[in-house]
């Protein structure tokens, strides 16, 4: 008999052991329980100080057992459902599944006719929910911009609204408060029937992005109530800069952004324990030279994969960083940056990993480095796949059966797993030399391009229902409504 | 040059704020006059450093120290240096705008600005635009500047021009913005005097701007 | 009838290498002739399977598959096909030459030009240019195709063509080559044509047919 016929480690990518994660964690606990952090909200404090918090001035410090009290209500496995019932792009958070998204708010995008940059515009929010909708490796979509061409305060609502019915993926959105994020959130609750069908099958995710080192900014605040009081699953993640705004070690990086994140945690289970809930989150070096927050550094792959195994250590999934480049434009630097960081988010296997199409450090989105990566997200996950070992893919018994001199080109067993086994590329150019010729001796960047284009123009998302479109058109009026006096 | 003003140099290249100190005192003790160490020690420590990052021989953090050495040493000249700005490059008072908590790099200008001899007044962060304006009437500086990190608060630096506009200062000032979503074009609209694309050229467009009048 | 025909084509569309044989004997039981199964019950469904395979559709195995399902009934339908003097798309003769034991790549082409309905005589690997001669005298094909997978082996082809020119067979076949270190340089250089892969080289067959008639 044997043990371990059905047992298939797969290919990961371990940074840390059992030991570090622990001395990991009990740092996070020191700095939230002896540090504390600045909360810039006056309800979020009385709450965490009815969640047993100490509160003096604007400084919360939040004691272990309130910690490990959040830690257990939040779910490691929940879904995140497809708005049309499509169960294909449905995400299914747990161990060992990773998926794949773009990022929010860059200022600029690269148009994908002129390929030039540009400040991004409500219909890139088009462009991008619908190539994301297509994409067979990427799973949810998020907006690759900031919109600059609708009033300021109503750019994270038309991109939701721009978005929404263009992709049944789930959407990862953002806001600047309350009034932006229940605009999103009717939206979203039109589509799925009502309140109460959407906390059953909640179609979206909220993203809140508070302050390194250690403050949890009003917005940020503000927003996880929202999300919290609303049933929406939840993102609270820091954008840290390793030797700027956190240590410049990656393990004091991860403990002073999980501490950060643990503050939205902890508030978000006091207000609905079990909200499914992300920790975050971008975690990078700031080049000494360039003074930025670089997208392309072997440090960010590390740390976020160390952050990746501190999250499951404790039970929550999390909110990962990938596919993303300091190159200004679609060329080498921006496919090896790109792909080896999606490689190594598989590796480790990040639960919702963003940012896929960062372009010059995060002030560009570029769908094109979107297409492109999802073609290094899919030929990665086939290596994360791993071996599988048992007797029918040992295949002694194929083996006699074809013997020397014969071929597996059409055996049962061959056509059996060769859809399976293999990963067909859709931009990786195999053909012979002539073909490649013939068809005018494309480099990568070209096929890129031709596929964005041809996806952008042909793909048709499923709609979504006549209710949902009559109440958006209805939501926006009253948020243009509701910003018409401000300048 | 003397040896004492060779070393003061290498020590702000160092970033040895203790050091420099010291260095100065004993220069100072050793009769050499205030105007000598500033021009020949710090200064030339000082642009050497601006060499040498420029050149990716030196990188941010040891141009924060050799700033913060600068400006140690500086203090303890000033009473010395003759002149109504007492051997200052000028005032500047800078902040991070209204709605926006992004403190890092606006601090890294404040302390390059510092570094390039400026007196600088740093109002923080989420800074609304009637606290520029009071800081105008209270420092009588020569240059603002306003910090923002987010496409959203960007906004809030032409409120502020416009404040500083309708409490009659505008022209008492020059006024540069600078921040990640910011850039010149930006700049130009909102009609601010210059913008520094990162924090050591902001430091460069301080002392430009003083140059010009 | 047309009903039957239409089953064989989504037969070999689908790779039923069994079921296909029985149905073929249905349609000939019912009275369809072998020119009818071929022409408008094989081909049409081969011709799917190609442009799908072009297309990046259909894999090889599944070509294969096709293939082989279309080889089963022209076993069936060849003795009616020589009584009626019915005649195939043409003869190609097949082999890796001397000195190479690489079979797949010449397989491969064999099995797609019998889908293109082509008969195919293989004669293996290691074929020594004699042997070629032998096979055309007695085989008398249209097309003469040879692989070779190494550089070293390559040189082989020129000795078959020379084989075949001394032997006075040249003029009556028309040759191709393929195989991985083989390009269109090389086969002009020995006066031949050339197909850089397998689908390329059922097509080419055609091709050379259609100009030759």
């Amino acid at each position: 008999m044997r043990a371990n016929y059905r047992v298939n480690s797969g290919v990961r990518f371990e940074v840390l052991s059992k030991d570090q994660l622990q001395e990991m964690f009990d740092g996070v606990l020191h700095v939230m329980d002896k540090i504390g952090l600045d909360v810039h909200h006056d309800r979020a404090r009385e709450i965490l100080a009815g969640a047993g918090a100490r509160v003096e001035g604007k400084r919360v410090q939040i004691p272990p057992h309130v910690v490990k009290r959040s830690l257990a209500t939040a779910p490691r496995s929940f879904t995140i459902y497809a708005r049309d019932g499509n169960p294909a792009h449905d995400i299914h958070i747990g161990p060992g599944r990773s998926h794949f998204g773009p990022g929010p708010t860059p200022p600029n995008f690269i148009d994908i006719e002129t390929l030039e940059r540009r400040p991004y515009v409500r219909d890139d929010a088009r462009i991008v929910a619908t190539v994301c909708d297509a994409l067979p490796n990427i799973d949810f979509c998020e907006s690759l911009g900031t919109i600059s061409d609708v009033h300021t305060d109503l750019a994270a609502s038309y991109e939701f609204a721009t978005m929404f019915p263009k992709t049944s993926k789930p959407i990862v959105a953002w806001s600047y408060g309350w009034d932006d994020s229940n605009d999103i959130h009717q939206i979203a609750v039109a589509e799925a029937g009502g309140q109460e069908a959407f906390e059953k099958r909640p179609n979206y995710v909220h993203y809140c992005e508070p302050l390194s080192p250690l403050v949890s900014t009003f917005e940020a605040v503000d927003k996880v109530i929202f999300a919290a009081e609303h049933g929406v699953p939840v993102i609270f993640t820091t954008c840290a800069l390793a030797g700027g705004t956190a240590p410049v070690t990656p393990a004091g990086i991860i403990i002073q952004t999980t501490a950060e994140s643990f503050m939205g945690l902890v508030l978000s289970q006091t207000i609905r324990p079990g909200l499914p809930f992300f920790m975050g989150g971008v975690l990078s070096v700031m080049d000494m030279s360039a003074m930025i927050l670089t997208y392309g550094a072997p440090e960010l792959s590390l740390m976020m994969a160390g952050a990746t195994e501190l999250a499951h250590y404790c039970g929550i999934p999390l909110w990962q960083t990938g596919g993303c480049t300091d190159s200004k434009c679609l060329d080498e630097q921006a496919s090896l940056e790109g792909s080896l960081s999606v490689f190594f988010s598989a590796l480790s296997g990040g639960d919702l990993c963003h940012d896929v199409g960062y372009t010059e450090s995060g002030m560009t989105g570029s769908i094109l480095q979107t297409v492109m990566m999802d073609e290094a997200i899919g030929y990665s996950r086939r290596i994360c796949r791993g071996i599988e070992v048992n007797e029918e893919t040992l295949a002694v018994d194929v083996i006699q059966d074809v013997g020397p001199d014969g071929h597996y080109l059409y055996h049962d067993h061959t056509m059996r797993h060769f859809k399976t086994e293999f990963w067909y590329p859709n931009l990786c150019d195999r053909r012979n030399f002539e073909e490649w010729d013939a068809d005018g001796q494309k480099p990568m960047r070209d096929r890129v391009v031709e596929r964005t284009r041809e996806i952008a123009a042909t793909h048709e998302p499923s709609p979504v229902r006549p209710e949902t479109e009559k109440a958006i058109a209805e939501i926006m009026e009253a948020a243009e409504e509701r910003v018409k006096d401000k300048s | 040059m003397s040896q004492i003003l060779e070393q003061i140099a290498t020590g702000i290249i160092g970033g040895d704020i203790q050091g420099v100190e010291k260095l100065v005192q004993k220069a100072l003790d050793e009769g050499q006059e205030a105007e000598t160490i500033l021009q020949n020690g710090l200064i030339v420590g000082m642009a050497e450093v601006g060499k040498r990052f420029k050149a990716a021989q030196m990188f941010i953090p040891e141009v924060l120290r050799a700033a913060k050495s600068m400006h140690g040493g500086q203090e303890l000249l000033r009473p010395l240096l003759a002149g109504d700005k007492a051997g200052r490059a000028g005032k500047i008072v800078i902040g991070t705008v209204q709605g926006d908590l992004h403190d890092i790099g606006k601090n890294l200008v404040g302390m390059l600005c510092e570094g390039a001899g400026f007196e600088v007044v740093d109002l923080g962060f989420d800074a609304p635009p009637d606290k520029f304006t009071e800081a105008i009437k209270t420092h009588q500086p020569d240059i603002v500047a306003m910090s923002a990190l987010l496409t959203t608060t960007m906004r809030a630096m032409g409120y502020t021009l416009k404040a500083i506009e309708e409490a009659g200062l505008r022209d008492k000032v020059k006024v540069m913005v600078g921040g990640a979503p910011v850039d010149a074009e930006f700049a130009e609209r909102i009609g601010a005097d210059g913008y520094g694309h990162n924090a050591v050229s902001g430091a460069e467009v301080a002392r430009n701007l003083i140059e010009a009048g | 009838m047309s009903e039957i025909l239409q089953q064989i084509t989504t037969a070999v569309m689908q790779g039923k290498k069994d079921e296909i044989a029985q149905i073929a004997q249905q349609a000939i039981d019912e009275g369809s002739g072998a020119e009818d199964i071929l022409y408008k019950g094989l081909m049409p469904g081969m011709d799917y399977v190609s442009v799908e395979f072009k297309a990046g559709r259909v894999f090889v195995p599944e070509v294969m598959r096709s293939a082989r399902a279309m080889l089963n009934v022209m076993e069936v339908i060849k003795p009616l096909m020589v009584e009626k003097g019915i005649s195939m798309v043409g003869k190609v003769l097949l082999g890796t030459v001397k000195g190479d034991l690489h079979d797949i790549g010449k397989n491969l082409v064999g099995m797609m030009c019998e889908g293109a309905g082509f008969e195919v005589r293989n004669l293996g690997i290691n074929v020594e240019p004699e042997k070629f001669v032998e096979a055309v005298k007695e085989f008398e094909p249209d097309i003469v195709g040879m692989s070779a997978l190494l550089t070293t082996t390559m040189r082989s082809m020129g000795d078959t063509v020379k084989a075949l020119e001394e032997a006075g067979v040249r003029d009556r076949v028309q040759i191709m080559i393929g195989g991985a270190p083989v390009s269109q340089a090389f086969a002009d250089k020995i006066g031949v044509a050339y197909a850089p892969d397998a689908a390329a080289a059922a097509d080419k067959a055609k091709e050379l047919i259609a100009n030759s008639r």
